[in-house]
């Protein structure tokens, strides 16, 4: 401070230091704003927060990278800091310690933690969806009793299947007794064991009008139903967590009828097809049956005929050829009986001579042989006398017996002599 | 499925419908004998029948309940809901 004159005449520094100084006691405070404008810059996350007018601000880049929902520029966010004046530019902003989503950006970071905890305990796997029957028997619908979705859903439901028959349970579908109430429902509706399918519609809202479809009670009870579960909540662009359970997404309530109801005029066509797809088939293979046996009939008489004129061929050949055959035979019978004739004598002719030549050749060995020829070389043969057996031992003589020696020309009577000794 | 693919009336409505297909699509396959057509026709028959007795036994109907009806709490014994 300088004085000149009688002017107190401060410098820039002063000041700025002295404005530094009234914000140095200023206690953090949460703000709710719309963040804009991010940017990164060196350590740090600038970014504008904006209501009607606007407040720099600016967070350490190592924190806001940890932030578990960094939020979309655009949204609403609570945001926790202190106004800090920097003195070389005289700029006024906020230091940011804590920034959260908040409105609609707070019920989307809900949902997407939520989502996440479904996602990882397997409850949004494509292999967990089930197909609902085509045709149920009763449809479970979930919804406002005196909302748009009860109307469209019922209206389209019976254009295309007259007769369907629904069970509705009239819940809530928004503010905060809605989300267990829309799951008590669930449950109730899968122990019932007339109801096929489960319907869970709403009509359209805002992003805090669908909420309890976003609920996590809502979500675990369509989970754990064993009844396949529609989900048909707000419109086309509207994705819910419930729309994500559900085993079908139906665009909006509208939409639903036809996920759950077969379309009874397409379906008494198709009956009517079948049947007389049924009856042609049968018709078709009968008279190709027919046709079939037709022609193997043709064929077997064409075969029969064909046989019968072979074998008769056959016959007419074999007996032309059996004539002359038999001539020839009985020409050729006597000229054989002849030479056979003649064979067999001259055989038995050689017989006779062969045998003459054999009893000669046998009477000359027998003379050989005969006791005569020895006796004719002058040995004799002693007889007894009496019984005419030859006496070959003189042991078997006695004295006095009558003998007979039989010499060349005849008999000579003799006596054992020495009698007495 | 087993062999013996009697139609009864345990089938779903989409069972019997899906077997009336098979049968058609079988019969106008043109490969079938007169006896095998003749058993088909007789099952599409069955199918037919099932198919259309399910859907006469349809009645449009609307029952509304409220959230005060339903039962508090499951029957004893059960497993408890899931968590609200």
């Amino acid at each position: 401070v300088k004085l000149v004159g009688s002017r107190k005449v401060f410098t820039v520094e002063e000041v700025t230091a002295a404005i530094a100084g009234r914000f140095e006691d200023l206690r953090s405070f949460w703000v709710e704003a719309e963040i804009q404008d991010l940017r990164p810059s060196r350590g740090q996350v600038r970014f504008s927060l904006r209501g009607e007018h606007l407040i720099e601000a600016s967070m350490n880049r190592v924190v806001y990278d940890r932030l578990p929902h960094r939020p979309e520029p655009g949204t609403l966010v609570h945001a926790y800091g202190r106004v800090q004046f920097w003195r070389p530019r005289s700029q006024l902003s906020m230091r940011v310690e804590r920034l959260e989503p908040s409105g609609e950006g707070l019920l989307r970071a809900r949902i997407e933690e939520l989502r996440r905890r479904l996602e990882a305990d397997g409850l949004l796997a494509p292999e967990r969806k089930r197909q609902p029957p085509l045709l149920p028997r009763r449809v479970g619908l979930v919804t406002s009793g005196d909302g748009a979705a009860r109307d469209d859903f019922l209206g389209n439901a019976w254009a295309r299947f007259p007769e369907a028959d629904v069970l509705l349970v009239d819940v809530p579908v928004q503010g905060e007794p809605a989300p267990a109430l829309i799951a008590r429902a669930i449950v109730h509706l899968d122990r019932r064991r007339d109801v096929d399918v489960i319907v869970v519609a709403r009509g359209g809202g805002s992003l805090e009008d669908l909420m309890a479809f976003n609920s996590e009670p809502v979500c675990r009870a369509i989970a754990a139903a064993i009844t396949p579960v529609v989900s048909a909540v707000g419109h086309e662009r509207d994705v819910t967590l419930c729309d994500l359970v559900a085993d079908v997404r139906a665009s909006a309530p509208s939409a639903a009828a036809a996920a759950v109801l077969p379309s009874r005029e397409a379906l008494d066509v198709r009956l009517a097809d079948a049947r007389a797809a049924v009856r042609r088939g049968l018709l078709r293979a009968r008279a190709e049956s027919e046709g079939a046996l037709a022609r193997r009939a043709a064929a077997m008489a064409r075969e029969l005929a064909r046989a019968e004129r072979d074998a008769r061929q056959d016959a007419e050949s074999l007996s032309r050829r059996l004539g002359p055959a038999l001539r020839r035979a009985a020409a050729r019978a006597p000229a054989e009986a002849a030479a056979r004739a003649a064979a067999l004598e001259r055989a038995a002719r050689d017989r006779a001579v062969e045998a003459a030549v054999r009893v000669d050749r046998g009477g000359a060995l027998l003379a050989l042989l005969s006791p005569a020829r020895t006796v004719a070389r002058g040995y004799a043969i002693v007889r007894d006398a009496a019984s005419d057996a030859v006496v070959a031992s003189a042991a078997a003589t006695r004295p006095g017996q009558e003998l007979a020696i039989e010499l060349r020309d005849g008999r000579v009577p003799a006596r054992v002599g020495g009698g007495g000794g | 499925m087993s062999a013996g693919q009697e139609p009864g009336g345990d089938l779903t409505f989409e069972e019997a419908l899906r077997r009336l297909d098979e049968v058609v699509a079988r019969l106008e396959s043109g490969e079938v004998g007169l006896e095998e057509a003749v058993a088909l026709f007789e099952r599409g028959q069955r199918y037919l029948t099932a198919c259309r007795e399910r859907l006469a036994a349809a009645q449009r109907r609307i029952e509304e309940l409220t959230a005060e009806d339903l039962p508090a709490e499951g029957p004893p014994g059960e497993e408890p809901p899931p968590p609200f």
